[in-house]
């Protein structure tokens, strides 16, 4: 079976939402926005317009456009669009097929079921109007449900018992109310108010007037008069509220918003949220009367209301969300975006008729804390991170930090701190049986395998004998949330300083892996290198060495520096001797055509290949 | 058919027939045992894809975040190059050069990121890439032609970034 979706088919605009992999996910349009404008259009071509393009050319085709068809459903009442006469459901039908088009491209897959969001205050043949309209659309309506019940479902308030709740919606052009009633699982409406002519939109208006008002007093000329100017202030009028909802004032500043007496003129304007609240204060009260209405319909008092939930997008608001908290007595909630929330609540009804939600999503339990293993300087190397979702498994190769080291000690940490020592051991082992050689070049492979039950079985195995050793680590997982919540705080407080700490060990560490492979390079290539080189080279690690034996992690860093340049020089120049060389063994063998022995060449392929080994060789002593 | 008949009639011991069953029996029992072990890997091997595809969507979501910003970063230090120069312009009392190398800068930038402005005075309207923010009242000229530029529309790599804003005309039907 396809995916189900849930549509919020609003007045102005409409939402859509679908469950996926368990959550819920807002479609967006053709056009890129996460909203479809509930307008259809009819040009003078006869092609149908719905949405973003009908909206544009909405003044300039009055008689082909119409908006808020949701006001006519189920009245039977007919729109004439360009001499034709249509239905409100054929309309509705119009954008539930924009929706379903966009949907099925969104989805990549067909859609033919959908749940749509109807006002609590919808009666049965709106209802019907509105399952028609999905219909003519080729959508199965396989539920309408009411727009504060599909709020309800994205809050999850159907899953707290039995309480009685508000859903205070207030959007760009409408305002409802709804009081309801939540008992296993059923909700049922007490009663509903609303102002169907009440909405954010009113507020960017008043914003406009202030703003054009003052400019008025200033200049005496009417910014709303120009076209140009007027959709400059309408522009940042919303830009403005959208900004006082989280910030106490903004600036307005318009360039060059028009010209007096041949002068450019600037508008230029500091509105505090105060300002702000007053010029609207009036139009938020509007909302205390049909609220207190619908608490009398429903014969409860404020105190009856155990949850308030806010839907539309001038919920956003302080002052709105104060005059709820005035209305109710008690905080709403505010966790879901309040405008994709009743797409959202459509989106998991349709989840549970499809047996998305319940029956195919497998909960997994995630790992709370990084697990890694203590490597070279007490440093803990992590192999799995925090919030990875079980079962899993990985594996990392390490190496020896000693030459003809024989065996390996590998203890397992769980924790967030970066130094071995502040994480929790959860156990350790031994790997022996590891043959003679140089430091970094036995391949370990260690092995975290975390079950479906949180069991973690750690193993080591060298890859060079087929040697393995392992442990089963059970129950260390069942840490209490206090624990995991302490761990997590401590190394959030010492993230500075352990910082520095893994540094210092990092640091010791490189220079200790430069001095090991210097001597080698030394050892390597003695009969490459001039003297002059080899006195360098020699000078170089001494310091290192003088270096590393003391504390000074600057000094160490200056002198790892030093000497891994001149390495680099002298290295440098073996190369381009080689090259030089390699290629007049060329040219001698291109014009003499005989075979030049044993091409120098070769030589040079040798120390690429050395040169490569070491780099991998340095890299992994890091790890361990 | 005659042979079945021989075979069938012929009276077995008993312990033959347990010791058959018992056989029968213990193949089943290796089957069943088998099957219950495929069948508990095949679980493991699923919830495992499960988890490794939740972690495959942390991740992803992720990186999606660090590409987010990555693209803010490159446009912000654009954005703070031009306030840097406006500053400069600012303070200078002949700024008209200035200004113009700014812009012309920025042109440039546009330019590059694909950036077309849409040429709308003139043109018949388009609900495509035109928004009609007002109409106005003229005979003069084609219906729905667009007579005035409220504000200037663009579009990126041919896809519509933002329409213009527009102003047009109508003829009066009746006159």
């Amino acid at each position: 079976m396809g995916k189900i979706i849930g549509i919020d088919l609003g007045t102005t605009n409409s939402e859509v939402a679908v469950m996926e992999a368990g959550k819920p996910t807002i479609i967006k349009s053709a056009e890129g926005q996460p909203y479809f404008p509930s307008i259809v259009a009819i040009t003078k071509d006869g092609e149908i317009l719905v949405g973003e393009s009908a909206k544009r050319q909405a003044v300039t085709n009055t008689e082909g456009t119409v908006h808020r068809i949701k006001r006519k459903m189920g009245s039977g009442e007919k729109v004439t669009l360009r001499g034709k006469e249509y239905t409100p459901e054929q309309i509705s039908a119009f954008i539930l097929q924009k929706i379903k088009r966009d949907a099925e491209e969104f989805l990549g897959e067909t859609v033919t079921d959908a749940v749509i969001t109807v006002p609590a205050y919808f009666n049965d043949n709106q209802r019907q109007s509105t399952k028609d309209a999905g219909d003519i659309a080729g959508l199965n309506v396989k539920r309408v449900i009411n727009e504060p019940t599909a709020a309800a479902l994205a809050y999850s308030l159907d899953k707290e018992g039995d309480h009685r709740m508000a859903v205070y919606d207030f959007g760009g052009g409408t305002f409802d109310i709804t009081l309801m009633e939540i008992g296993d699982g059923v909700f049922e409406v007490l009663s509903t108010n609303g102002d169907t002519k009440l909405g954010g939109t009113d507020m960017d208006q008043a914003l406009v007037d202030y703003m054009a008002s003052e400019f008025k007093k200033e200049y005496d000329m009417d910014l709303r008069e120009d076209p140009k100017s007027l959709q400059r202030l309408f522009e940042a009028a919303e830009d403005a509220k959208k900004e006082l909802s989280s910030k106490l004032q903004t600036d307005i500043n318009l360039p060059y918003i028009t010209v007096v007496d041949k002068e450019p003129k600037h508008l230029e304007m500091k509105i505090t949220r105060a300002k702000f609240e007053e010029l609207i204060s009036t139009l938020v009260d509007k909302t205390s009367g049909p609220c207190k209405q619908a608490l009398k319909d429903a014969k409860l008092k404020p105190a009856d209301i155990t949850h308030v939930v806010l839907v539309g997008g001038t919920t956003r608001m302080p002052i709105v969300r104060k005059k709820v908290e005035e209305l109710f007595g008690k905080k709403p909630k505010r966790n879901v975006d309040p405008m994709e929330c009743v797409a959202i609540g459509a989106a998991i009804q349709a989840g549970v008729l499809s047996g998305d939600i319940d029956k195919d999503i497998v909960l997994l339990d995630v790992t709370p804390l990084t697990l890694s293993i203590e490597t070279l300087g007490g440093v803990a190397t992590e192999l799995i991170t925090r919030n990875t979702t079980v079962p899993t498994k990985k594996s990392k190769i390490f190496s020896t930090a000693a030459d003809s080291q024989p065996s390996v000690d590998i203890n397992v940490l769980q924790g967030e701190r970066p130094m071995a020592a502040d994480n929790k051991s959860l156990g350790r082992f031994h790997l022996d049986g590891i043959l003679p050689a140089p430091r970094g070049i036995p391949q370990i492979e260690v092995t975290f395998d975390i079950d479906v039950n949180g069991i973690i079985n750690v193993s080591a195995k060298d890859q060079g004998t087929g040697k393995e050793q392992s442990i089963r680590i059970t129950g260390s997982t069942k840490l209490s949330d206090a624990d995991i919540e302490k761990m997590k705080r401590d190394a959030k407080e010492h993230e500075e300083e352990d910082k520095k700490r893994k540094e210092k060990v990092e640091i010791r560490n490189n220079g200790d892996a430069l001095v090991h492979t210097t001597q080698k390079t030394l050892e390597d290539l003695k009969d490459k290198l001039s003297s002059e080189d080899k006195e360098s080279i020699e000078k170089g690690l001494k310091e290192l060495r003088e270096a590393l034996s003391g504390d000074d992690m600057d000094k160490i860093k200056e002198k790892t520096d030093a000497l891994s340049s001149t390495i680099q020089k002298v290295s440098t120049a073996i190369y381009q001797q080689a090259a030089a060389a390699q290629q007049a063994a060329q040219q001698q063998q291109a014009t003499s055509g005989g075979d030049g022995g044993q091409p120098s060449g070769d030589d040079k392929t040798i120390d690429a290949e050395y040169k490569v080994k070491d780099k991998k060789k340095k890299t992994d002593k890091k790890k361990d | 058919m005659a042979t079945k008949k021989v075979k069938g009639t012929r009276k077995q011991n008993p312990d033959e027939i347990i010791d058959t069953l018992e056989r029968k029996l213990k193949k089943r029992d290796r089957e069943v045992k088998s099957i219950k072990q495929d069948l508990k890997e095949k679980e493991d091997r699923l919830l495992r894809s499960y988890a490794d595809f939740q972690n495959y969507q942390k991740r992803a979501g992720k990186e999606l975040q660090i590409n987010k910003m990555e693209l803010k970063k490159k446009y912000l230090t654009e954005l703070i190059d031009v306030k840097e120069l406006l500053t400069s312009a600012y303070e200078d009392n002949n700024p008209k050069k200035g200004l113009k190398l700014i812009i012309n800068d920025l042109d440039g930038f546009l330019e590059r990121e694909q950036i077309k402005y849409i040429d709308c005075i003139g043109k018949t309207f388009d609900h495509n890439i035109h928004h009609a923010v007002n109409i106005i009242e003229k005979n003069d000229c084609e219906d729905e032609t667009i007579v005035e530029e409220v504000k200037k529309g663009y579009l990126l790599n041919d896809t519509l970034l933002r329409p213009s804003q527009v102003i047009v005309a109508k003829r009066n039907e009746n006159r």
